[in-house]
């Protein structure tokens, strides 16, 4: 399924919105406390690259289906934005500078905002599970979370670091 | 449709004003500290809000069908700026990252613990079939097509796999941001959580990297570029350690739990 020239310009449209929230978030966290992160011209930059590596990263998944490797395929778009996004700030640090000029919180809340109006019908699905279920995804989530981070420990403990 | 459009953004604005102005919060509970973010606030009151008895006046025309719909089908686009960013912070680490790359990989079957901590309690407290479902991963798309194809979403599997996933949905950046600080206050390295992160789903992944960066903000640039390392690294492996090593683990500890328990 290739991604049409509208479809395009659409994500192009949703991805400046949220590149527009992010700056809106990190002026109001500014107004809370004027120690955070500044607005500057850097700032500015860095938004426009996260755009422009949101989309080259949105083509790169578009023509990674044409692969026929399964696990390419199925390899997420995000995954893909963060590799375009890291090849590109490894040939230069200017990259780098002007996006971590963009504050990283302000980032996260707008999206979870979107993520919370996102899931808004769903929450009548809760009838369908179980407290059961509830007391297992709380040992399930512990569990991935715990097991990776005993390993990693456990990493760090034999490697000296 | 457009015209509702612009409710839900201004909304959005608004609701990302409040949190922001609510801010981080640290809440001690005896010798653990648990630090709510902003996010954390955006998510509980648009959960909150987006309830039906809510629903009335300006709220139905936020929370119109045509916005929700907006909303879930392009959660992942208006993600890609965050995941843009995590690419700025694995760069100036990578020759680090790679140094140590083969602990990346040796974390990458603590995934096996959805099994290991999960059935066993699930068996205990009387589930069967739904416990294959529910604790084969953390319930994501992965595992999602896995159960479908294997036993369909109607079986009981399929039943435990779905609950996990709506649970996950709806309050797994809630349960991270909590859990985080939790194993920090317990000392674990803040290094080893930050890998940890990487569970395989981006809204936990950023709940759970984001209250280790409020915690630990010197070391904010290894806790993304780690946390987001390791994203990458459970998005390609993942499948391969569901399909050759969860599944026949949970195979073993299944026939040997369910027949102890008769």
């Amino acid at each position: 399924m290739s991604i049409t020239k509208n479809q395009y310009v659409k994500y192009a449209l949703i991805v400046l919105l949220s590149i527009g929230l992010i700056l809106f978030t990190q002026e109001i966290k500014l107004i809370k406390n004027p120690e955070s992160t500044p607005v500057t011209s850097m700032t500015y930059l860095g938004l426009a690259f996260l755009w422009l590596f949101s989309m080259v990263g949105i083509a790169v998944s578009d023509l990674s289906k044409k692969v026929p490797i399964k696990i390419i395929q199925d390899f997420p778009v995000l995954g893909w934005v963060s590799i375009s996004s890291l090849i590109f700030c490894l040939t230069s640090d200017l990259f780098i500078e002007a996006i971590r000029a963009v504050d990283f919180l302000s980032i996260t809340t707008p999206i979870l905002t979107y993520a919370g109006i996102s899931v808004a019908d769903r929450l009548t699905d809760l009838r369908k599970t179980s407290w059961k279920i509830a007391i297992v995804a709380m040992f399930v989530f512990t569990g991935t979370y715990i097991g990776s981070a005993l390993l990693a420990q456990m990493g760090f403990m034999f490697s000296g670091k | 449709m457009k015209g509702k459009l612009l409710y839900l953004i201004i909304f959005s604005l608004v609701i990302v004003t409040i949190s922001e102005f609510i801010g981080f919060q640290a809440i001690k509970i005896g010798s653990f500290t648990i630090g709510l973010l902003p996010l954390v606030f955006a998510i509980v009151i648009t959960m909150i809000l987006g309830m039906q008895t809510f629903r009335k006046g300006i709220f139905k025309k936020v929370y119109s069908k045509g916005n929700i719909e907006f909303a879930s089908k392009y959660l992942i686009i208006i993600m890609l700026p965050l995941m843009a960013r995590y690419g700025a912070d694995v760069a100036p680490k990578l020759k680090e990252i790679i140094s140590i790359g083969w602990i990346f990989l040796f974390q990458e079957f603590g995934n096996l613990g959805t099994v290991i901590f999960g059935l066993p309690i699930a068996l205990l407290i009387g589930l069967k079939r739904e416990a294959i479902g529910a604790t084969l991963g953390i319930g994501r798309e992965g595992e999602l097509a896995y159960i479908s194809e294997k036993y369909t979403l109607e079986s009981a599997e399929g039943r435990g796999v779905l609950s996990l996933y709506i649970f996950g949905t709806l309050f797994g950046s809630i349960f991270f941001s909590i859990l985080a600080p939790i194993l920090l206050d317990l000392g674990f390295r803040v290094e080893a959580l930050a890998m940890a992160s990487g569970v395989g789903s981006s809204s936990m992944m950023v709940a759970s990297s984001s209250t280790l960066v409020a915690r630990v903000p010197e070391m904010e640039q290894t806790i993304l570029a780690y946390a987001a390392t390791s994203q990458m690294l459970t998005s390609f492996l993942g499948t391969f350690t569901m399909v050759l090593l969860a599944v026949p683990l949970q195979k073993f500890m299944y026939s040997r739990l369910a027949r102890r328990k008769k």
